[in-house]
């Protein structure tokens, strides 16, 4: 009895130590961008082999160049609130994704994301092209932070969501866009995420699958997991995001509540025709 | 309301939890790369991984073949002396070569997730630590054959120190492989141009040759050795895997059949592989940490 006793002491300390070192939970924010940039660097022609490197480098014109992908971007996004990023092709809205993911890091300002954040789900997730589904499975499960044990635990889970129990033997090259992205997907809502960043997928597969991901993806977020989706898909953002941040040439055109910034961009693409 | 409080709480706690868990969450990555590599290796292939035990087998036959009566004249042990230079030489082949295009293979991966970058050169190199096991088998094998064909026993005491000079060469294959990996990424003929030095570096090393019998011929008949000599055995000498190859055939079987004592190969040579190691693991590190926050625009 006394032990037990102890053991809740100690759990209740670690627990509060926990939230001490957390930020307050009344004024909890899961993702702060801050002013956030992010520039590459280019030179006119890429050079990645050593020979271009040294002609240039002896004529001095190996300098590079900048180019700014995104400026000045802000925005937060509170625990259980989900965000969508929309603007046109090439606006910078993946690259917003994959700092938000730790992928990048920024140039100038500052990203804070408090919660375990799973892969970006994309066409063709992180996968290993040459390996098997069921490889691929323990190899992800592992890069988000399982061990062996937890993965194989999870394993069944994984393969009856994505409906692919006669096809985890064969390598990943040979499974078609939508396998993959159901795959993908699978193993991502499984990993129990705070944070699951989605660009673009929830429009892939059959009708059916769309259906079970679409309610799938309703269920977490009604448990308190934190969306950002990248989606030209406007009524489907609407009915998930509470928010929505429109980026144009590298810039925030507008932030604020979806409904609101969804319109705004709506009516910018047609005036634009 | 209380309930709700806790919920929010074991997510920060298991949050904070696996944050500090980073090694063990990178060896979990780590092992998972291991096997896959060994399985794409030898994918749709009949005997799988004993290819792994015949590979090595089979090329010390046909060198043995080729080279015995030019090298090997004289000498009874020569198929354990070809066999040895080659799984030593084989385990930084294979470590530098595999990790080489690592990070931009593993594009796929790197993009997506938040991955150290680290993994894949390690587990590069731990996947030759294990062919260099299964490797073993085959000279265990070669080992009991031509100490019948002899009649005297090639197995001995020093054989232990296999076991201590495997983590120098580690090291050192492992120095190398972040070097090349890092260099992969911002220069692609870098691939190109290490397979010819790889070519180069295998005939510099005494895999089949003798060093002995090679800086004999140099010398000239009469007189003063001349520059030629002298330039030849700094070569030798200066080649890493030159110390590396032949302590793990001296330990391995040569000490034994010669009769030498274990005082006197035992540890400062031992020591000058460290060194050599340490060298190369220390500069390998300090250029892979220094790049690697640049790979990701690069792949």
């Amino acid at each position: 009895m006394e032990q037990t006793n102890e053991k809740n002491i100690k759990d209740f300390e670690e627990m509060v130590k926990a939230s001490e070192e957390a930020p307050s939970i009344e004024e909890d924010y899961i993702i702060e961008v801050d002013n956030v940039s992010l520039d590459f660097y280019t030179r006119d022609e890429k050079i990645d082999n050593l020979k271009e490197f040294f002609i240039r480098l002896i004529k001095g014109k190996a300098d590079r160049k900048a180019v700014r992908i995104l400026n000045n971007i802000s925005f937060k996004v509170k625990r259980g609130e989900s965000i969508a990023i929309i603007g046109h092709n090439g606006a910078g809205k993946s690259t917003m994704l994959k700092l938000i993911a730790d992928i990048y890091r920024p140039t100038e300002g500052k990203v804070t994301v408090r919660g375990k954040v799973a892969p970006l789900l994309n066409l063709g997730a992180g996968f290993d092209q040459e390996s098997s589904a069921k490889e691929n499975v323990y190899l992800n499960g592992a890069i988000l932070g399982y061990s062996r044990k937890e993965i194989a635990k999870k394993y069944e889970e994984i393969v009856e969501f994505a409906e692919l129990k006669e096809h985890m033997h064969i390598p990943i090259k040979n499974f078609s866009s939508g396998m993959v992205a159901r795959l993908g997907f699978a193993i991502a809502i499984d990993v129990k995420p705070d944070i699951l960043l989605v660009d673009e997928i929830l429009s892939v597969g059959d009708e059916n699958f769309r259906n079970k991901c679409a309610r799938k993806v309703k269920e977490l977020r009604d448990e308190g997991v934190t969306f950002v989706i990248v989606s030209h898909n406007m009524p489907q953002v609407k009915s998930l995001c509470q928010k929505a941040v429109w980026i144009e040439n590298s810039e925030v055109m507008a932030y604020g509540e979806v409904n609101e910034v969804c319109d705004k961009y709506i009516k910018y693409c047609n005036d634009k025709k | 309301m209380n309930n709700t409080v806790e919920i929010i709480n074991t997510k920060l706690k298991d949050y904070t939890i696996k944050k500090k868990n980073s090694f063990k969450m990178n060896a979990n990555i780590v092992r998972e790369l291991v096997k896959k590599n060994i399985k794409v290796q030898y994918r749709n292939s009949i005997i799988g991984a004993l290819w792994t035990v015949l590979n090595p087998l089979l090329n010390m036959l046909v060198m043995w073949f080729v080279f015995s009566t030019f090298f090997g004249s004289g000498d009874e042990w020569y198929a354990l002396y070809i066999l040895c230079g080659n799984i030593v030489f084989s385990f930084m082949r294979g470590a530098t070569v595999q990790s080489l295009p690592s990070i931009v293979y593993n594009r796929g991966l790197l993009t997506k997730n938040k991955i150290s970058q680290f993994v894949f050169p390690v587990s590069a190199n731990l996947g030759a630590v294990v062919n260099f096991a299964f490797s073993s088998v085959a000279l265990l094998g070669v080992m009991v054959v031509t100490s019948i064909a002899n009649k005297e026993s090639a197995f001995g005491p020093t054989m232990l120190l296999i076991l201590l000079m495997i983590p120098a060469l580690f090291l050192f294959s492992y120095g190398l492989s972040l070097v090349l990996t890092a260099m992969y990424v911002f220069f692609r003929d870098i691939q190109h141009f290490y397979n010819v030095l790889l070519t180069l570096w295998t005939y510099l090393t005494p895999l089949f040759w003798k060093k002995g019998d090679l800086l004999k011929k140099a010398i000239p008949a009469e007189g003063d050795p001349g520059l030629l000599y002298y330039a030849l055995r700094f070569v030798i000498n200066a080649n890493p895997m030159t110390q590396f190859v032949e302590y793990f055939r001296e330990v391995t079987y040569v000490a034994t059949t010669s009769g030498w004592t274990l005082d006197f190969y035992g540890f400062p040579r031992l020591g000058v592989l460290y060194l050599i190691g340490l060298a190369f693991f220390g500069i390998g590190t300090l250029v892979f940490s220094l790049t690697r926050k640049n790979f990701i625009y690069n792949i």
